[in-house]
Formats: C-alpha cells, structure tokens, sequence
C-alpha cells in the first residue's frame, strides 16, 4: 500500500499505470486518448505539486523515503528518495509533460494511442531516474527510458527518423553497459567489505576502494553520463535525435533526458569515487568549456532552427558540467539551476520551432522572416525564450549562468573566462536568427497568412514563461531548497582520508 | 530409504515413463487404429499435461537411482519442469502448424518424445556414461527431426547437424574413455574428488567439454547451428534454441565446478569470451530471422558460460537464465511460424510494416528482441544482470567487460528486427489467418519475459534452492 501512499512512488507509478490503461481506450477514439493522457500528465503535475509543498527546505537527508524489498536475495530494493536536487528536475519533468501532450494533438496523426503510451511510459521512467535511491532501480529507469524514446524517434519522427533512433539508442547503451560493469563492481567490492549485499546508494558512497580501481570505476561511470549531457567529443548522437524526433521527443529529450547525465555525475559518479572526480574533475571541466565554445561556433553555423537549438544545448549542458566539476556551492547550486532553466527555455523553444513546422513544414531560417507583422503573439513569447536562453538578466539563464561563473572563475578562472566567451557567442546565434526569423521584410509570400498562437499553443507555453520569469526575479525559494543537497555533494565529493585499501580478490 | 523420498522418486520418474507411453502410442496406436490418425498431437499434448499437472515439489535431498546413474535432485526436479515446459509449448506449435506432411505417422511426437526424454536423463545424469548416452538419445531423435520435412534445406540441416554432432559424439566418447583409463569411478561426485588431472586425463576432460560444446553451441564448435535452426522446421528450432541448449549447459557445469583453477578454467574462459565476441559480431550480419536467432542462440551460450565463473551464485543465474531465454526464444520463433510461407522462414525485412498489419504481434516480437538484448524491464536484463554479477563477484571482471560490450554490439541486430516492424512501411496488404494457438503460445511467452523480470522474486527462489544441488 506504501506504494501508493508515498507521493513520490505514486508519481513513478502513476504515469505508467496510466500507459498501462490506456491500451483499454479505444484504439481510434482519439479525443479520448488524448483527454486520457493529459488527465494522466495533469494529475502527475498535482502530485508532484503536493511533493513541493512537503518537502522540507532545511533538511538535509533524502525526504519521501520509501524502502520495499525487491530482491533481497541481491539486496535490491526498491528504494526512493528525494532532496532538493531531485526535487527541482522531478518539478520539471511534470511541468513540461503536459505542455508535450498538448503540443502532439495537432502534429500526431498516425499510431496515436501507441504514441500516448509510450509518452506516458517514458514519463515514469524519467521520474524514476530522479527518484531512486538504489543504484540497480537506478538502472532499471536509466536504461527502460530507451525504449519508449527510441519508439518516439523512429516511429513519429522526421525523414532520417532510422539512422536517428538507432544511434541514439545505441550510443546511449554503448555508454551505459560498462557503467553496468562498474556497479557490479562497487556492489561487490561492499559485499566483499562488510558481507551484506546492498545497492543502495547512500551505503556505498562510504565504500573504501583504492584510487586506482577507483578510476576505472569512474571512468565507466563518467563515459555513460557523458553520453547523456552530451560532453564534447560524446555529442554526435544529439543533433541527429533532437531534429529527427517529434516536438514532444524533443522537449523531453534537451528539457529532461539530457539532465540525467549531469544528474548522474551529481548523484553517482562524484560521490561513489570522490578520489577520482578530484583527478578527472579539470578534464571534464575543460572538456564542458570546450563543449561551450564549440557548439556555440557550430550552432553559429546552421540554417535549420531545430538543429540550431540542439547545439545551443550542447553548449549550456557544458557550462553546467563545468558548474558541478568545481566543487564550489554557488557553482554547483547555479548549475543545478540552469539545469531547470535550460530545460524550461529550450524546452520552450522546441516547442515554439515545433509551432512554426506546423504552419509551414520548413524548419530553415530563410524559409521565415517578418514574423513579427503576422504573428505578434508568437513573436514576443519566442523574443522572452530567446532572451532567457541567452541569459538576459531579469530572466532565469541569467541566475544560472552567473552563479556557475562566479563559483568556477575561483577554481579555474582561465575555464571560466572560455565559458564566457561561449555565453556571448549564444547571444550572437540566438538573436542573430531571432532576427532573421521575425524581423526584416516578410520575404515569403506563404507568410503572410500564417495565424497567430492558438489558445491550446498559449496554454502550453505560457507557464513555462511565467516560470522563466519567476526565477528570474526570484530564484531565492529554488535556490533555498538546493542548498542542502549543494552542500552534501561538495562535502561528499571530497576526497576521503586514506581509507583501508580494498581489493577485489578471486573467491577461492 | 525413507519411504518420503521413495514415494517422490516414484512420482518423479512416473513422469518421463508416461512420456515413453505416449512416445509409444503416438508411434504405433494410429497404425493399428485407424480412427486414431491424426489424433498423435492430441494425444502427446494431454501426455505432456497430465506430466506437468503431477509435478511436485521435491523434497531436499539428493535420491540417487538406478546404481547413482540418476541423481533426483530439486535441481533435476526444475530442469525436467523446464524441459517438460518447453516440450508443450512446441508441441502445441506442432499442432497448429504441423511441421511434417499430414500422411506421416506418428514419427514426429514419438522422435520428439524420445529427445526430451534423452533431456532428461542428461539433466539428472550422475556420471559421464550416462551423460553420453542420454546425450545420444537426445541428439538421434534430433537429427531426423531437423530433416522430417524431407525438403532439400531440412535434409541439408539434418546432415549437417548429423555429421558435425557424430563428430562431437566421437570426441565425448574418446574423452570418456581416456578418463577411464584414469579413473575407474566416472561419476561426477568421484571425479570431483579425484584430485588435479593428470596430462591423459586432462586430454580426456578437453575432448568431453569439446564435446559437449557442440551441444550447446559454443563458438568455435558452433557451425552447425545456423544452418540447422535455419532447414529444420521452426518448432524443431525452437525446441533446439531452448531446450536442447539447456542439456549441454547442465553437463558443462558440472564439468567445469570440478576445477578450481588449471587450464581447464583457462579454456572455458577463452570459450566464453569467444563466443561471446563472434557470435555478436557473426549476427550483424544476419538477414534471415531464423540464422539471426541462431547467433542469438549461440551469444546467449556465451554469457552463460560467463555466469559459469560466479560460482554456486553463478550457477543460480544459470538457473534463471535459461527459462528466461527459452521463453524469449520460443516466443520468437513462434512469431516466425505464424509468419513463415517458406521453407527457411521470413528474412527480417518480411517483418515490414507487422506493427500495423499486426500490432499485437510486432509488440510481443519486439519484448522478446528487447529480453533477448538485455534492455530493462524485460526479463533478459535480470538475467543478464545476475549472470554478470556473479561473475564480476568472483574477480571475473574482464570477461564480464567483454560479455556487456558485445550485448551493446547485439543491440544493432535486435534493433534491426524491430526498425523492420515499426519503422517500415507494410509490403503488400495480406489476408492473415485468425490468431490461433501459435498466436496464444507467443502471448503467454511474451507475458513471461515481461512479469518474469519485474517479479523476479518466485523464480529466482526456485532456481536458488535449485542451484544448491549441483
């Protein structure tokens, strides 16, 4: 019954039984469908209105703890847990799900029921990444997230929808099947320790294992997560994935997916094997600031919006990993921050660009232009998105984007002064394609009769506006409930004293 | 004897003696009865039932039969379930798509009979001789079996499972013989204790595991299996892909836990890996689905021998391991019976389009590729994750390296199979006959590898108690 009772399992829950359900809805009773599932999303939100409204902002500890046995015989359990890192990317992934249904009414004609599920499936799974606790449920989540995605991607995706999904499914598993390896490892390494067996997370950050196997484990561990984030040079699949995808693949894949790897690194990889985070710490650093530049230089480049977008991601995920790779409070709450920012603005923008595609079915930049005289609407929420995406102080990039640089020019102050550079070259391609789309003549004569945003387009992007703004001017009750989990990560992510050394050793 | 065990041992046996009742009928009953031809099917799926329905729970000893010949263990008590298991689900393939021409008797259930008793007795064998005649008595049946459509791709299987099994046969025989001018007792409880091997009895034990690698399809000892799964009818591949695999697995065991360290170790390693690697990379290159689940089947054999190395806890994955993969494999192949037309079953680009034409179909085919691969929530990630961790438990960390970075690479085929279904357009509108038992045997598998992973808990009980009576 705890399995219902507890908020944050039932948000797990909820979600997939409701996928589950849906299979019982006629297969082309399509209002019913959809009605069905942003019911579903809606009261997904609720709950997860009511895990804010509960949680403690002063504790320090996981909070909505629930434990049910699993299998013990392996010490799996089905473990969930919260803090205030978890709290804000679970806030989001609820907040931006419903805006994904309501953005596929129009664009999704074929399999719609399928597409339902495996929106709803994906869903559950994106929370549950959040909320585990137990490194094996962890897992479960990271990995089932594939398949209802892979399905977005290939089955109501754009032209090169094949290539898309596949890669995308097989670079993420690529990446992830050696952290598999590395689990098994740490597991075993605490069986051998203590003779229990657990994968709970909080009892292995103790664990004692020398700094050299330490570094393999890491490195298995920091190559799945950078496949995710993307870092540079782990980036390829992205582009390709968020184009191909549907809108709703999109925002999910740049608002929520892409946060599990930094979130990966801030709950596993770092405090698992704090020796070696300090050793990789500067390279990851490094290879997120590179990132930065990078992307912004290919994005500079493109003429699809789409893909300009996805690289605009590339660059912010990599200034955030350079946030949680200098230990510094301010840089890694600021980090966590634009976490949330980035996932409400580029989320935002998908969902504006899946909004042009409608209308037009051309994602290219020179297919548009005058936008601003048919479509004022439109216009000014893609004016508030671009600025906060860019960071304009007033918006909520600017609180992120801040904070990460004031934390990390004390560590690696050269890094930082990169980073900057990168944020003024996002404001270079963003605006410069902002203009380009909606200023200027109306060149196209197909534009002039474009309409404006339809009640159901405000609907979905006006909260995520409303919350740009808020944190924006009042980024305090967010920051407020970070700062625990901020603190715990920087104390977790020093390296321990010498601990007695640990080999794993052959049974007989 | 305590008369509990006696009276579980005389239950236990009765099993496989019905079966070689029912063998007998279904071979001679039509023959004298007219009013019974066609009736074989019926008779041999109540015979397996009637099985299946008096199984019981065996107590916790080890009875040992027939001079020790026999061991009836809780172990040999799971395994002749899983075996007997397997044999329904084919036989109702069978019934609803006979494999042979109507005219024939009852050859097909009395062969296929006669192999699951061979199965049997190899799951509860106690010593090398009986292991290779049960071994015998499974792999007769089965090459007639591979060729009982008497078509030209099903005589090419059959004669090529025949030459390339005889040749294993003769490498367990001159094994066996070799350990017999070493050790006078050949039960596997005596040769446990024998000590370190000698180099004529080292020679013998690599001749038998060689042996019993082409059994279980061990790269390189695996060159019959695509062609075999590929001519032989789909049941029968079913029936090899599942069952069959299990029988050389349980022997390979008990060889291997004889050693502790020495080369024999060494070779099982060098096994694993291999096996592990090319058949993977053998596999990308598939298009026919039955030579793809072929590959399948010999990878699967790979990561087993992987769980091999964790040991008692190793062996218990084992345990899990194979329903769990019979039930992916048997769901998969019977996919491939509701869609073959040909002799040599659908190439995977005559999947096209099943998400449409038949989405219940393509939905339970892509739960058993995704099983098959290791992907969450299926019950092939739960069994590959207790094989692994065993392993990696016992210090066997490369291997485990190798074995998961291969299932990465495996990914691209079983992907492949579901791009077909839902990422292409249909060929041709097609009149599809109304779903049947072969349809019923793919739901009831597809329902396994889904609840089976999640609710892992009663299975893997049963294979722990299982596990420790080896």
């Amino acid at each position: 019954m705890e399995l219902l009772t507890n908020p944050l399992s039932l948000l797990v829950l909820l979600p997939a039984a409701a996928g589950l359900l849906l299979l019982a809805v006629p297969r082309d009773n399509e209002a019913a469908l959809k009605g069905f599932t942003l019911g579903a999303t809606l009261l997904t939100l609720l709950v997860s209105l009511k895990l804010y409204a509960g949680f403690d902002a002063a504790g320090a500890g996981m909070q909505f703890r629930l434990d049910l046995p699993w299998l013990p015989a392996y010490g799996i359990n089905y473990a969930l847990g919260i803090d205030g890192i978890s709290l804000l990317l679970i806030m989001l992934t609820a907040l931006l799900m419903p805006a994904a249904v309501l953005a596929s009414f129009s664009c999704i004609k074929e399999a719609q029921r399928a597409y339902y599920i495996c929106l709803l499936l994906l869903e559950a799974s994106m929370i549950g990444v959040f909320a585990a606790l137990d490194l094996f449920l962890f897992y479960v989540f990271w990995e089932g997230m594939l398949i209802p995605m892979y399905f977005l991607i290939g089955v109501w995706g754009g032209p090169r929808r094949v290539y898309a999904a596949l890669k995308f499914f097989i670079y993420t598993m690529a990446g992830s099947v050696l952290m598999l390896a590395a689990i098994l490892w740490v597991a075993a390494a605490h069986h051998a320790q203590t003779g229990a067996w657990t994968f709970f997370m909080p009892a292995l950050y103790a664990g004692a294992i020398t700094p050299d196997t330490q570094f393999w484990l890491f490195a298995a561990f920091a190559l799945a997560f950078a496949v995710k984030v993307p870092l540079f040079p782990f980036h390829t699949w992205l582009p390709d994935a968020h184009v191909e995808a549907p809108t709703a693949g999109s925002v999910l894949l740049a608002g929520v997916l892409l946060k599990m790897g930094v979130y990966g690194y801030l709950r596993l990889a770092v405090p698992l094997f704090p020796a070696a985070a300090a050793a990789f710490a500067p390279w990851l650093a490094g290879l997120g600031v590179f990132g930065v530049v990078y992307a912004s230089l290919v994005a500079w480049s493109q003429k699809d919006i789409k893909k300009m977008v996805a690289y605009s991601s590339v660059a912010h995920l990599g200034l955030v990993v350079l946030g949680i790779m200098v230990f510094e409070p301010a840089a890694a709450a600021g980090a966590v921050l634009q976490m949330v920012n980035h996932g409400l603005s580029t989320g935002a923008l998908f969902l504006l660009v899946g909004v042009l595609y409608e209308r037009r079915h051309t994602r290219m930049m020179d297919d548009y232009g005058g936008l601003a005289k048919v479509m004022p609407g439109f216009s000014a929420v893609f004016m508030l998105v671009t600025l906060a995406s860019i960071g304009l102080p007033g918006l909520n990039g600017f609180v992120g984007e801040a904070l990460i640089l004031f934390g990390s020019f004390r560590v690696y102050p050269w890094l930082a002064g990169a980073a900057v550079a990168g944020v003024v070259l996002s404001a270079v391609y963003m605006l410069g394609m902002y203009q380009q789309v909606v200023f200027g003549p109306l060149r196209h004569e197909e534009n002039r009769l474009l309409p404006d945003l339809s009640a159901r387009e405000w609907l979905y992007l006006l909260p995520l506006v409303l919350f740009m703004v808020l944190i924006g001017v009042w980024p305090a009750p967010f920051l407020k409930r970070l700062a625990p989990a901020v603190n715990n990560y920087i104390v977790l992510a020093r390296p321990q004293p010498a601990a007695p050394a640990l080999e794993l050793k052959n049974e007989q | 004897m305590n008369s509990e065990p006696f009276a579980y041992a005389a239950n236990a046996l009765s099993g496989p003696l019905l079966l070689l009742l029912a063998a007998f009928a279904c071979l001679l009953a039509p023959l004298f009865f007219r009013a019974l031809r066609g009736t074989q099917g019926a008779i041999a799926l109540s015979a397996v039932l009637i099985v299946l329905a008096f199984l019981r729970r065996a107590p916790l000893v080890e009875i040992s039969c027939f001079n020790g010949a026999l061991l009836l263990t809780p172990a040999s008590a799971y395994l002749w379930a899983f075996a007997f298991a397997v044999l329904a689900a084919v036989i109702l393939l069978s019934l609803a798509r006979p494999p042979a021409e109507e005219d024939s008797g009852g050859e097909y259930y009395f062969l296929l009979f006669m192999a699951t008793l061979g199965l049997a007795a190899l799951i509860a064998a106690g010593d090398l001789f009986t292991a290779f005649i049960a071994l015998e008595l499974l792999s007769l049946p089965l090459y007639a079996l591979a060729g009982i459509r008497r078509s030209k791709p099903g005589l090419e299987a059959a004669y090529k499972y025949f030459m390339l099994g005889a040749f294993g046969s003769a490498l367990t025989v001159l094994g066996i013989a070799l350990l017999n001018a070493v050790y006078p007792d050949l039960a596997f409880a005596a040769l446990m204790q024998a000590g370190a091997p000698d180099t004529l009895a080292l020679a013998g034990f690599v001749l038998v595991i060689a042996g019993f690698a082409f059994k279980t399809a061990l790269v390189p000892f695996h060159m019959w299996v695509p062609d075999a799964y590929e001519g032989a009818p789909t049941q029968i591949s079913a029936f090899m892909g599942a069952a069959v695999k299990a029988g050389g697995v349980i022997v390979l065991w008990r060889l291997f836990r004889i050693f502790e360290f020495g080369p024999v170790r060494e070779i099982f390693w060098w096994l694993a890996a291999v096996t592990a690697v090319a058949a993977n990379l053998m596999a990308l290159a598939q298009t026919g689905l039955k030579r793809l689940l072929a590959y399948s089947s010999i990878a699967h054999a790979g990561y087993l021998t992987v769980a091999f190395f964790g040991g008692q806890r190793g062996f218990e994955a084992v345990l899990y391991y194979l329903p769990v993969y019979a039930m992916a494999t048997i769901g998969a192949f019977a996919v491939v019976l509701a869609l073959e037309k040909g002799e040599k079953g659908p190439a995977i680009e005559d999947l096209a389009g099943l998400a449409r034409t038949r989405p219940w179909l393509a939905a339970a085919m892509a739960a058993f590729m995704f099983s098959l691969a290791g992907v969450p929530p299926l019950a092939g990630f739960f069994a590959k994750f207790f094989a692994f961790s065993a392993a990696v438990n016992s210090g066997y960390t490369g291997l485990v390296v190798v074995a998961v970075l291969m299932s990465a690479v495996s990914m691209y085929y079983y992907l492949k199979v579901t791009v077909a279904m839902y990422m292409k357009p249909p060929a041709a509108a097609q009149a599809y006959p109304a779903p049947g038992a072969v349809e019923a045997v793919v739901f009831l598998m597809a329902a396994g590898v889904m609840l089976t992973g999640v609710f892992a808990r009663p299975l893997l009980a049963l294979a722990a108690e299982a596990s420790r009576w080896f």
